[in-house]
């Protein structure tokens, strides 16, 4: 690259694609938190779930994490890189049409969730819920994305890249791998597919994904838009550069190791588990360090906080960051977590950090930007400050109630009597006791709802009022940095954005390659001798079924090691009684029991009556009614074409019954609608859905040599 | 933590200084490394520790010891002991509120029978009809037809309860009562 010295050159930000990622922010930001409002008021109030297929809690609570993180938080990240990057790097993006289609792809990817996770379409992976043609369009505009960004840096006047680009440029390359290595899936039809990972293999995958969601999509992006907004609105000096590198390096090589901290307790080899605890734990200073710098930054600017006060947003921000960072870490230190785990402590944790570090960011990055892109003041500081104090409330309840649950119904699982008897062995009755915080997490969900429809109101006025018939101007700019000698290594290589970029992804390869390779050979982990038996084609078709109304989001799949777990359900779960799961269904939430051992618990009568009213059979349950699974047919056709998908991935099943799947399914099917109509159910069951349901519940912990 | 206030880079007009490292953040980062070492060595790479399945089998047996001593605690059960427990005050009651909440989903509101059978009729599955047969069947189960074992859930004086409230119903024909299982015991109406 050739030195030109001072020469000033006229050039044009493109603005206009930051107004549409802000914009489109907005909307979905508000249809994420009334998906969340509605679900929260469904765990509260059971009838809400209104016996309406399309809304009931398990396909609502993947549409309100998908909007939430991909829609709202995703469409603040491209905001703010597109109006950070094109400043920080002194050129306009690589190419405006690039960006077009980089912002309607995402949008299209969204409308496209929007409709077919309510339809029950799911991979029945957390946050990777989505079917596998979304999958590929979500690759195809990502790499548009990451092409459009890496030219950009490309073609830059800046010769040292700023800390938040080296955030971006983490988040741009780990949640490729992340997407794609986790999508991984044979499709069966147009809109369904079993993943190429089953059992330990799919946890590991699954969670590693999971956790660097966490990690690569809702806290590096942020700590990069930190970094410039943060300077910005307070106009003070960042803190410490040498902070800047240590903790960014630190957090992209440790993150990436910390998702086996999903797994703890469970049939996961032991080695797994432990590393993602230490990882984790030592996850915590790295991510201080993002929280000093940005704190210290703003020291001496608290006087900002009332002539500025979207400022509140940044500091509390940084203080909910902080503040789960440090949970987070406690959270996986094993005896904490065996506390914790399948509790709604676990999601309050999460909306600390998804409301108050992703939420008040975004909010306060959007509070500066609105103004500045529309040439304009803000319509009302009086409006802020109210949404401000709204939503801090809102998440302070929230956060509170689901940690005091949390804990309450750990500590209600595990108490065990003088007489070795568990002391609430009712599942029910630890439910019931949580509902009234469950109302109180509602409430703090209606206030930060309530604050953020103000914003609206403030920004619509806002922009509104602004002047029309905008003439963009021109932004003068120098080439810069590259006459400047010595330096040290980093600083060097902040000018070679190719280099830094190959360096990051080692960074994140290292950990990954070392945790999950191992569990590729499945075959070393599983003892011969107590290999189990497939699914039949009807209980694979109920599996389905499970899949589609996302019974995962409530109930697990996996009972651990504890004695408090072995008196409620049974022997803890092996890793040969999942070896055939695809996808693993071990779940991450106990809000009704752990089902690895429901099989033969219950007659089928019981499963028929609790399926279509579970308040027949336990009188205080909150679960939603399935009364359509005894109205709906299920596809026994298709199980030829899902059996031979499942014989190529590896499940032994004869070609005999391959071929002739759906008349195998049919026969056993009879045998169940025959058994329950001699008990007094209905009669013509045997074609529906409920029958493949029962017939997959009653195999559940039934399929071990070694019982 | 003094800021040097000298300017180090400047981008887009964000000034970057250079303090150096919080000494309590670096000791923090060592000390969870350090731990972090420590802990794997001790349990995963022979240094002693427990596996997961080792600490559980540790509880468990301190559990079954337990179970062992309050049941050798507990005086036998015989015909006339259930007889002498079934008919002290309030036990009916008890049984009935105990009935409600837990086996009247399976059984029918008036013990006529839904899920499982019919409780009044003079037919039985399982035993005679004698107290013990139904104190034995309500605590163990029958895990072939889904009965669950209500052992672990409920207390001794709890089942003792259930079973005096099915004995004080039979006989009472429900409407609506399923079709008789299991073998007739003529006496057992009338005894």
């Amino acid at each position: 690259m050739k030195t030109t010295g001072n020469l000033i050159e006229k050039i044009f930000y493109d603005d206009d694609i930051v107004k549409k990622f802000t914009l489109a922010t907005m909307v979905w930001a508000g249809a994420a938190f009334l998906f969340g409002l509605i679900a929260a008021l469904q765990l509260a109030y059971w009838p809400l779930n209104a016996n309406l297929e399309w809304i009931t809690f398990g396909r609502l609570r993947p549409l309100h994490t998908n909007a939430a993180i991909f829609a709202f938080a995703g469409n603040a990240i491209f905001a703010g890189i597109y109006h950070s990057s094109q400043r920080l790097l002194k050129t306009r993006m690589f190419s405006d049409l690039l960006s077009k289609m980089h912002f309607w792809g995402w949008q299209l990817i969204i409308v496209a969730a929007a409709i077919t996770l309510p339809l029950g379409y799911s991979h029945g992976k957390e946050y990777a819920e989505l079917e596998w043609p979304i999958d590929i369009a979500i690759a195809v505009v990502w790499v548009i994305f990451g092409l459009n960004f890496f030219m950009t840096i490309r073609q830059r006047r800046e010769k040292h890249m700023y800390v938040a680009i080296w955030f971006y440029i983490a988040t741009i390359i780990t949640v490729a791998v992340l997407h794609i290595v986790n999508s991984i899936a044979i499709p069966v039809s147009f809109l369904h597919s079993y993943p190429v990972y089953a059992g330990i293999q799919d946890a590991l995958v699954q969670w590693w994904y999971g956790h660097n969601a966490v990690a690569f999509f809702l806290t590096t992006p942020f700590l990069g838009l930190m970094y410039y907004y943060v300077p910005k609105a307070a106009n003070r000096p960042v803190y410490s550069y040498r902070l800047s590198i240590i903790h960014f390096w630190a957090l992209v090589f440790i993150y990436i190791w910390a998702g086996p901290h999903h797994l703890l307790y469970t049939s996961m080899p032991e080695w797994a588990q432990t590393l993602g605890m230490i990882f984790s734990v030592m996850l915590w200073a790295p991510s201080w360090g993002g929280m000093t710098n940005g704190l210290l930054t703003l020291k001496g600017s608290w006087h900002l906080l009332k002539t500025e006060p979207l400022i509140k947003f940044f500091v509390a921000a940084i203080t909910f960051y902080g503040m789960s960072t440090f949970e987070g870490p406690l959270l996986s230190i094993k005896s904490v977590n065996s506390l914790g785990h399948y509790t709604d402590w676990i999601i309050g944790h999460v909306h600390a950090g998804a409301l108050g570090w992703n939420g008040f960011l975004g909010f306060g990055m959007i509070y500066y930007l609105v103004p500045r892109l529309w040439k304009t003041q803000l319509y009302s500081k009086k409006l802020l400050e109210n949404h401000f104090w709204l939503g801090l409330t809102g998440i302070l309840l929230y956060y509170i109630s689901m940690v005091v649950a949390g804990i309450t119904q750990g500590l209600m699982w595990r108490a065990i009597d003088g007489q070795g008897n568990l002391v609430y062995p009712d599942f029910v009755e630890t439910v019931i006791r949580i509902v009234p915080l469950y109302w109180v997490r509602a409430l703090g969900g209606l206030l930060f709802l309530i604050g953020f429809i103000l914003m609206c109101y403030n920004i619509y006025k806002t922009i509104q009022l602004a002047p029309k018939a905008q003439e963009e101007k021109a932004v003068e700019v120098a080439r810069s940095g590259y006459d400047e000698v010595g330096g040290t290594a980093h600083r060097k290589l902040e000018g070679m954005g190719f280099l830094f970029s190959i360096l990051a992804f080692l960074a994140i390869a290292v950990g990954s390659v070392i945790e999950i390779y191992p569990t590729l050979s499945l075959h070393k982990y599983v003892r011969p001798d107590s290999i189990t038996d497939p699914y039949t084609p009807l209980e694979l078709a109920g599996r389905d079924v499970y899949v589609k109304e996302g019974c995962y989001v409530c109930h697990s799949q996996q009972i651990r090691p504890i004695a408090a777990e072995v008196l409620r359900y049974g022997k803890p779960s092996t890793i040969e009684e999942s070896m055939y799961d695809r996808p693993f269904q071990w779940g991450s939430k106990r809000t009704g029991p752990d089902l690895a051992r429901v099989g033969k618990k219950y007659p089928n009568l019981w499963h028929y009556s609790h399926m279509v009213d579970p308040r027949a059979v336990t009188p205080k349950s909150i679960m939603p009614s399935y009364p359509w699974l005894a109205e709906k047919d299920a596809d026994f056709l298709s199980l030829r074409k899902k059996l031979s998908v499942m014989k190529m991935v590896g499940v032994p099943y004869a070609d005999d019954v391959v071929a002739n799947a759906d008349i195998h399914a049919q026969k056993q099917a009879q045998q169940i609608a025959a058994d329950l109509e001699s008990n007094g159910a209905p009669k013509g069951l045997e074609k529906k859905e409920i029958i493949a349901l029962i017939a997959y519940l009653q195999a559940l912990g039934q399929k071990g040599k070694a019982q | 933590m003094s800021d040097k206030q000298e300017k180090f880079h400047e981008y887009d007009g964000i000034i970057e200084h250079d303090n150096p490292l919080p000494t309590w953040w670096l000791a923090t980062f060592f000390i969870t490394i350090i731990f972090a070492f420590i802990y794997y060595i001790h349990y995963e790479m022979g240094g002693g520790g427990k596996t997961l399945t080792e600490e559980l089998n540790v509880a468990m047996q301190e559990i079954d010891k337990t179970k062992a001593t309050a049941t050798s605690a507990a005086p036998m059960e015989t015909e006339e002991s259930l007889q002498a427990a079934f008919a002290k005050d309030g036990v009916v009651a008890l049984g009935a509120e105990q009935y409600t909440a837990k086996c009247a989903s399976c059984h029918g509101p008036e013990l006529g029978g839904l899920i499982g059978p019919d409780l009044v009729d003079k037919y039985w599955i399982h035993g005679k009809g004698t107290r013990m047969d139904i104190v034995k069947v309500i605590r163990e189960g029958v895990a072939e037809k889904g009965m669950p074992p209500w052992g672990p859930v409920m207390k001794k004086e709890e089942i003792y309860a259930v079973a005096a409230f099915i004995l004080s119903k039979k006989g009472t024909q429900p409407a609506g009562a399923k079709a008789p299982q299991g073998e007739p015991v003529e006496d057992y109406l009338t005894k």
